[in-house]
């Protein structure tokens, strides 16, 4: 709105069913310095990036209800906004089981917070140039 | 102290282990034993201990000082192996059995080249050979290559002692009948007794269905005993041509028994086995031995030898050829469709049956959807959908679980007024297998015979054992999978769990300036989630402490600054979760004040075993260096009182604060550590 381009944080869109997870994961974000936009579930996260083009990073939950999982969203985020980085995470898959898109990275639930902020700080770094 | 205090009982049994040895080589010369070829009873119980206890490996195992040589063996390939080699070695001191769930983890076993290279055997079980007078000369085991900590079954572990008894019955009886074959010689050139001995011993012969003959390889005639006329079905006379076997020999068999050049140059087979022809019994199995009589200038003059119907022995070593292939197909599967494929191909094929095959069931359409077969040459497939009650009414005794056996469609009440239907599609003769999975009725596994097939009782046994054996093995597959989803489901569970609470905690201690004590929180619930990760990657079985070694050093980034060495151990999943803990605060502590804490130190892990049989220790050390000088700390926290408790969270850890770095020693019993619960 009023903000100007300049001074605005990077945006990163957290997508989690789980309130508390979703909240955990806000928090983290922010700390890490960007602006956290939330989803409950993949076909929000759609709706969100259809209509923002601020968004630099896609950190989702895989196992979620609805019509699509967070891979599946992830798949439709690398197809329709290639520049997006992801950053996927699970209880239930192991890394092993899992097809992270090209540029994707992975992590395990519980998540090592101070990990997660570095990979988010250096995604945006390299976003930014 | 411990390693110490073995060493020297050791020391102390080495006069009478040499003792052993002596009598134990004594007692394998009076056998007269060693480097003997095969003999069918030996090659017998090896077959059977390996059919009992599921085991793709079988072996009568004796002992001499530098090697373990094999009487009997089954799936293995090397007729002997040097004694650092052998793992019977271990059982030898022992009256009972010697079971070793995971040769990779028990340390006399984890470095033993048959372990660490090909075949990387991987399961043993070995019941010691007792000589009546006590010594132990060496095992009959089996082998898998696979681990299995489930060992042996009671059953299993009471046969195998009966069939090593066997063993010994046998070499006592080889030893006493070649005794008597020494004296039957001697009396053979002194004695004019020679024929009434040799009369009887060929009655004895014809008890046991041996016919004799003796050919004239100048003229081609054959003296043959009345037992040999009876296996060719040839009327009872005495004489007839030798080339009068061509008359009925089947045509690819053909070149195996002698001929006339092949007598006069005395290069027939000694050895062969044959098909004939009969009229009435079809086709028969003919084992022939024979050996040449020459005059003095070394030409063959004499065919002589005896002739044997082996049909019988063939189908029932077909039969147990079968059972044991169905052990591997049991124990390999995957995948219950091509189990159930695989298990019908081994029926038939063990039968000489026409086609066999497996369908999907609907028992309330009473419909079956045949999936592809195997067949006989020249027989077509059932693929396809078929209904239940256009061949009969044996659905309701599959429905109740029975195997069904229809010896002839067209007389069998439950088929005979749908016999033309079968006969139609090249069924005369029918077998059915039901599987049931969580109690329905849904699998079908079946054998077909296109002519009529006259049924011993042994087949008919057979049938059912491998019904009932397909039935529990399916019904364990399908176990097992449910229990692996549900195992996934509960891992998936618990780490959400885990997640929330890491969620609570960060928000309950937001306001908590000091970050320090949330970030310990959040690590000590990854390292559990680790140590998760792992156990679900073995299926709950426990974990390698070299994976949770390495896991740990890994996720702080400091794997390049450790030096890790220890054998193969596995703990069970209580040990690992409570280990996992307490390498993630060594670890921790060593990244914030220790060997870590800088850019040079460095940290060696290690760990070994020590101890008798039964009371194996299992020595943990985690030994810095490099890091700035360390000194006790005054207040204990969480992580310093985790690291007190030791492996098992008993106690036994010495901690050192040595100029040069922290030392920590745990010890703990590795038999506890294994424990499953």
């Amino acid at each position: 709105m009023g903000q100007s381009q300049m001074f605005a944080r990077p945006a990163v869109l957290v997508v989690e069913d789980e309130p508390l997870l979703r909240m955990m994961a806000v928090d983290l974000v922010e700390d890490a310095g960007f602006e956290a936009i939330e989803a409950a579930n993949a076909d929000e996260a759609i709706k969100i990036l259809e209509c923002r083009s601020d968004i630099r990073v896609v950190f989702t939950d895989i196992d979620m209800p609805g019509s699509m999982d967070g891979l599946l969203l992830a798949a439709a985020v690398r197809d329709r906004w290639p520049p997006i980085e992801i950053i996927l995470t699970s209880g239930h898959v192991h890394i092993s089981e899992v097809e992270v898109p090209l540029g994707g990275v992975f992590f395990s639930k519980p998540y090592d917070h101070s990990a997660l902020t570095q990979t988010l700080q250096s995604m945006a770094t390299i976003e930014g140039h | 102290m411990a390693v110490r205090g073995v060493r020297r009982g050791l020391e102390s049994t080495v006069t009478s282990e040499r003792d052993d040895d002596t009598r134990r080589l004594e007692a394998l010369a009076l056998y007269e034993i060693m480097d003997t070829p095969p003999e069918p009873e030996f090659d017998d119980i090896v077959l059977l201990a390996s059919e009992l206890c599921q085991t793709p490996v079988a072996m009568v195992s004796l002992l001499e000082t530098e090697r373990q040589w094999f009487k009997a063996r089954i799936g293995f390939d090397l007729p002997e192996t040097p004694i650092s080699q052998s793992v019977c070695a271990h059982a030898l001191k022992s009256t009972g059995l010697l079971i070793i769930p995971d040769l990779t983890a028990d340390p006399r076993t984890s470095e033993n080249r048959l372990v660490t290279e090909p075949p990387h055997i991987r399961f043993y079980a070995g019941a010691p050979l007792i000589a009546p007078d006590g010594v132990t000369i060496g095992t009959l085991c089996v082998i898998d290559s696979q681990v299995r900590p489930e060992g042996l079954s009671l059953t299993q572990k009471k046969s195998l002692l009966a069939l090593a008894r066997q063993v010994v019955v046998l070499l006592e009886m080889r030893r006493n009948s070649s005794r008597k074959d020494d004296l039957f010689r001697r009396q053979k050139r002194i004695s004019s007794e020679v024929r009434a001995i040799a009369a009887s011993s060929i009655a004895a012969q014809e008890a046991g269905g041996i016919g004799t003959f003796d050919i004239d390889v100048a003229t081609g005639r054959m003296k043959i005993s009345a037992e040999g006329c009876r296996i060719f079905r040839l009327p009872v006379q005495d004489e007839y041509p030798a080339n009068i076997i061509y008359d009925f020999i089947l045509a690819e068999d053909r070149h195996l028994p002698s001929a006339d050049k092949t007598r006069a140059e005395g290069t027939a087979l000694l050895e062969a086995e044959y098909r004939i022809s009969t009229p009435s019994e079809g086709v028969r199995w003919i084992a022939r031995r024979a050996s040449f009589h020459h005059d003095s200038d070394g030409r063959p003059v004499r065919m002589v030898g005896t002739l044997q119907d082996i049909t019988e022995q063939r189908a029932a070593q077909a039969r147990m050829q079968a059972m044991i292939e169905l052990g591997d197909v049991l124990r390999d599967m995957e995948d219950v469709q091509q189990a159930a494929f695989d298990a019908a191909e081994l029926m038939a094929r063990a039968l000489g049956a026409s086609r066999a095959g497996f369908g999907m069931v609907d028992p309330v359409a009473e419909t079956v959807l045949m999936h592809r077969d195997w067949r006989a040459p020249g027989v077509d497939t059932l693929e396809g959908l078929h209904h239940f009650r256009d061949y009969g009414s044996f659905i309701e005794d599959l429905r109740r679980g029975e195997t069904v056996l229809i010896g002839d469609v067209t007389t069998d009440p439950r088929t005979r007024d749908h016999c033309q239907t079968l006969l139609d599609i090249g069924i005369r003769v029918l077998v059915n297998v039901p599987i049931f999975d969580k109690g329905q009725f849904n699998l079908v596994v079946f054998v077909h015979y296109d002519e009529p097939h006259d049924w011993k009782q042994r087949e008919i046994d057979f049938v059912r054992s491998v019904g009932d054996r397909l039935q529990a093995g399916i019904g364990r597959l399908l176990a097992e999978q449910d229990q692996d989803i549900l195992n996934r489901e509960l891992s998936h569970r618990l780490k959400n769990t885990l997640s929330i609470v890491q969620a609570i905690a960060t928000q309950t201690l937001r306001a908590v300036p000091d970050r320090g004590p949330i970030e310990s929180f959040e690590k000590r619930l990854q390292a559990l989630s680790s140590a998760h990760d792992v156990l679900i990657h073995r299926n709950w079985t426990g974990a390698a402490i070299s994976d949770l070694v390495t896991d740990t050093l890994d996720r702080i980034g400091m794997l390049e600054r450790a030096q890790i060495s220890g054998p193969a151990i596995f703990i069970g999943p209580k040990a690992t979760q409570s280990v996992m803990l307490l390498l993630h605060e060594l670890a921790t502590n060593a990244v914030k004040y220790g060997g870590l804490s800088n850019g040079s130190g460095k940290v060696r892990v290690s760990w070994d075993v020590a101890g008798s049989v039964d009371q194996v220790q299992l020595t943990f050390t985690w030994k810095e260096s490099g890091g700035p000088p360390v000194t006790e700390p005054t207040q204990r926290g969480f992580g310093s009182r985790l690291i007190r408790m030791g492996l098992l969270g008993t106690g036994n850890v010495d901690i050192r604060y040595e100029a040069t770095g922290i030392e920590v020693v745990m010890r703990a019993s590795l038999s506890h550590l294994q424990e499953a619960g």
